[in-house]
Order: structure tokens, then C-alpha cells, then sequence
């Protein structure tokens, strides 16, 4: 194979970077190590799209910053609707500040699930979607948060998606930027939201 | 060549290290002011971003643009919804909306779900709040809103005369020299809502003469009234047909 000086040049650009710009990340927190030695892979799958059962979100490919807002919401308690007292935050409870970041950094660094695909047949919960105003925040299909502290929705896991719409509405969960959400949402009943969920978690 | 490769790398580890942290969100750069209760408050102070949008020449034809986002839930009429979750906008006076709007994005009035909608990477700067709230200024307003219960009319109608018209007007038309706004046809709920809010203290941004004001007044008295004034009809020619779609949004 011929010398290829450029390749050369890269990689020892990205050795500078690794080093210089990312210390922090290279000293301490590996988010994959972490998501694997938490056990987090236990409830959320290997892949992280791949969820034990129904009612726990896919997390490969969230927005890093929607994460990082949960887990410290969760650490703390303001986020306490469903099971997550249970079961995620005895686990979140022994994370540090950067062992946060460096998980949800992973974790956001994989593929989302969904490419956006509207489902092929037309679903009551797409039009509920389009005139309900959740598309004003989720962007089309679910795929295009308008804040990066805002959630993908498409392709998620159904249930977890009714249960949160449901919480948020009850003001069970009333977290970081939920009480943006919780206003509108008496604008659909519980069939409407079902609706909407089971569309949402068919976007492909 | 490693040289100029360490210094690159330096460089762009300040770069990263500029950007701003976690905790900051997109609108940090927008002046906040003081907010009722804190010392030194004073109602419409002018000192933020409204007083550059009132100096500004409004365009409509970007105002129709600037307001596709508002539409999501103001609806394209600007009639908002009946039950009160979004104001009607439309007809509400220009100085008004640059207030309102310009406190929202500087958080000087909390608004969540509105927030995002409201800063400059989605709509723009001062100009941008000039050119959306003539547009809005322009559109005819919603003939048929949400009303009360229609029970205590008499009562409510006394109690805005005594009390209301000084500032919101004999027919609750406002006053956009004097950034009060109108009242006239809007929907109950909503008038309910930040009446309540007002009365609290939960809106920040309000008038400190109205809290003061409106202190006495039973929850008799607070649903007669705003009953009252959701019903008054506006002047024919600010008022919509019935069923009408704004052909702007087609």
C-alpha cells in the first residue's frame, strides 16, 4: 500500500483532539463502559433501542441535552412519575455530573431508530398530531425536536410514550420542560392520545 | 507541521470551551428586566428589545411570514381557541403585542409553551417583532368567542364601570398608545386564567396599579366581570365572518 501522508496528517489531528480538546472525556467517564457496567443495558437493550418491555423508552440517538436534563431531574427527584424511582434511580443516585454527560453523549451518538417514514396507512392519531400542536415542538413525524431539550418522538416505544403523555398531562411528571407541555394537553383525551402514540411509534 | 497541527487543536479546544454550558438556552443574550415584586419594578420600563421594535417600520408581508410559527396554535386567523388555551391575537393592538411578545422571549412573563416559538433564531430580532405584530394587529378579529356563563351580566357590567374602564376603555377597546391592552371579545378562559395570574403575582410583567386593584374583588365578582367583557362586541368593521379562513395560510 502506497504512503498516504494525508491519512497520516488526520490521524494525528485526531490525536490532538482527543487529547487537547476532549480531556476531560479521555481522563475519565467512557459513556459506553458506563452504559454497560451501570446495567442500564438491562432495561434499554445492548443497543439501547431495544427496550426490556413495554413502557421503557428507546435512548439510542435522543438528544444529548433532552438525557442529560432527565437523568439529573431524575437524580434529584423532580422526575418521579412511573417506575423510575424503582428502578433508575438507585442507579442514577451513584453518577456523577460527568458521568452523566459522557453517558448521554453516547447514547446520543447512535443511530435513532426511525428515519421518519410516515406509517403506510393513515392513522386517526397523525391528523390528532398535526392539529393538537404537538408538531409545533416534535416537528414532522415526530423526527424534529425544535429545542435540543426537547425529545424525538418517532418510532418510540408506544406505551411509554401514552404513559408520558398521561403524566404530564396529570402533572405526575412535571420535570424539566414538561410545563411547556402540560398546558395543551387537554386539547386530546385519553383515546386521542392513544391515538397519537400508536402513530408516533409506527413513524419507520 | 506538528506545530501548526497543536496550535489547530488548541485552538479548537477554546473554541469549544466558548461554548456556552448545560445550563444556557438560546434567548440568554436577550436583556432581562425586573419583575413585579422585585424592588426597583416598573411597569412597561421600555428598556429591552420593545423599545427597538416600536422605533421599527412594520412590514406585513414578513410579519405573514414571521407568523406561520404563531399559527401552530394561534390558529392562521389569530382567533385562537374558544376554550381559552391561546388567546385570540388578532385586532389586538401593535404597541401591545411588541410588549407581550418582547417580555415572553426576555422571560419577563412566563410562558413555556411559548417561549421557544419566541426567540430570535425562530422569528428574528426587533424588526421581526414589529413586522408580526402589524401583521397581527391587521387581522379581523374572531366573532364568536369563548364566553362565560352569561349568569351575572349586571354584576359584571357595574364592576367594569367602576373599575376597568379608567384604563381598558368604556367597551374594553385598550389602548395602544399606553400599551393597555384590548380586552373586548376575548375568550373567558383565557381572560380567567391571567386575571388569576395578575391577582397572584404570576405574571411578572403586570401592571402593579391592576394587582393592587383588583385584590378585593370575590370570585362573584371576577367571573361577572371578564364574563362581561368577553361578550362585548368589538367595532363591526375589526370583526371576521363567521367561518372565515385566512387566505394567507391557504
Amino acid at each position: 500500500m502506497p504512503f498516504d501522508g494525508s491519512k497520516n496528517k488526520l490521524s494525528a489531528f485526531g490525536l490532538a483532539l482527543s487529547v487537547f480538546v476532549f480531556p476531560s472525556l479521555a481522563a475519565a467517564a467512557d459513556g459506553k463502559a458506563l452504559y454497560e457496567d451501570k446495567g442500564c443495558t438491562a432495561c434499554h437493550g445492548e443497543d439501547a433501542k431495544t427496550p426490556l418491555e413495554k413502557g421503557y423508552p428507546k435512548l439510542a440517538g435522543q438528544n444529548a441535552d433532552y438525557m442529560l436534563q432527565q437523568l439529573k431531574d431524575v437524580k434529584s427527584g423532580a422526575r418521579k412519575n412511573g417506575q423510575i424511582v424503582d428502578t433508575m434511580k438507585p442507579v442514577i443516585d451513584e453518577l456523577k455530573d460527568d458521568e452523566m454527560k459522557a453517558l448521554t453523549s453516547y447514547l446520543a451518538s447512535l443511530k435513532w431508530d426511525s428515519q421518519g417514514a410516515p406509517p403506510a396507512k393513515t392513522l386517526p392519531g397523525k391528523a390528532l398530531y398535526l392539529t393538537k400542536t404537538c408538531i409545533a415542538c416534535h416537528g414532522k413525524e415526530g423526527m424534529k425536536p425544535l429545542m435540543k431539550t426537547y425529545p424525538f418522538l418517532a418510532g418510540q416505544d408506544k406505551t411509554y410514550l401514552l404513559t408520558q403523555m398521561k403524566d404530564i398531562g396529570s402533572k405526575a411528571r412535571a420535570n424539566g420542560l414538561a410545563d411547556s407541555m402540560q398546558p395543551v394537553m387537554h386539547l386530546v383525551n385519553d383515546k386521542e392520545k392513544a391515538q397519537i402514540a400508536e402513530y408516533l411509534s409506527l413513524v419507520k | 507541521m506538528r506545530k501548526n497541527i497543536l496550535i489547530s487543536a488548541a485552538l479548537s479546544a477554546m473554541a469549544l470551551a466558548a461554548v456556552p454550558a448545560f445550563a444556557a438556552g438560546p434567548g440568554d443574550n436577550i436583556k432581562q428586566g425586573k419583575s413585579l415584586g422585585e424592588a426597583g419594578y416598573e411597569w412597561n420600563k421600555g428598556d429591552g428589545e420593545d423599545a427597538e421594535a416600536l422605533k421599527a417600520k412594520p412590514d406585513l408581508k414578513n410579519g405573514r411570514d414571521v407568523y406561520e410559527v404563531c399559527a401552530a396554535c394561534h390558529l392562521p386567523e389569530g382567533w385562537g381557541l374558544t376554550d381559552g388555551t391561546f388567546p385570540q391575537l388578532a385586532g389586538q393592538h401593535y404597541k401591545v403585542i411588541i410588549k407581550q411578545l418582547s417580555d415572553i422571549r426576555a422571560k419577563n412573563r412566563d410562558n413555556p409553551t411559548m417561549y421557544p416559538f419566541a426567540l430570535p433564531s425562530q422569528i428574528g430580532g426587533p424588526q421581526s417583532i414589529a413586522d408580526v405584530a402589524g401583521y397581527i394587529q391587521s387581522l379581523k378579529m374572531n366573532p364568536k368567542p369563548g364566553l362565560g356563563d352569561g349568569k351575572d351580566l349586571a354584576h359584571g357590567e357595574k364592576l367594569y364601570k367602576e373599575n376597568c374602564v379608567r384604563c381598558h376603555g368604556e367597551h374594553g377597546e385598550g389602548d395602544n398608545e399606553k400599551f393597555y391592552p384590548r380586552l373586548e371579545a376575548q375568550h373567558y378562559n383565557y381572560l380567567l386564567r391571567q386575571y388569576q395570574w395578575i391577582k397572584e403575582g404570576k405574571r411578572r410583567n403586570a401592571n402593579p396599579d391592576m394587582v393592587k386593584q383588583i385584590q378585593s374583588f370575590t370570585d362573584r365578582d371576577t367571573k361577572a366581570v371578564l364574563d362581561y367583557v368577553s361578550r362585548i362586541k368589538p367595532p363591526k368593521d375589526k370583526v371576521g365572518k363567521v367561518g372565515w379562513k385566512n387566505p394567507d395560510f391557504k
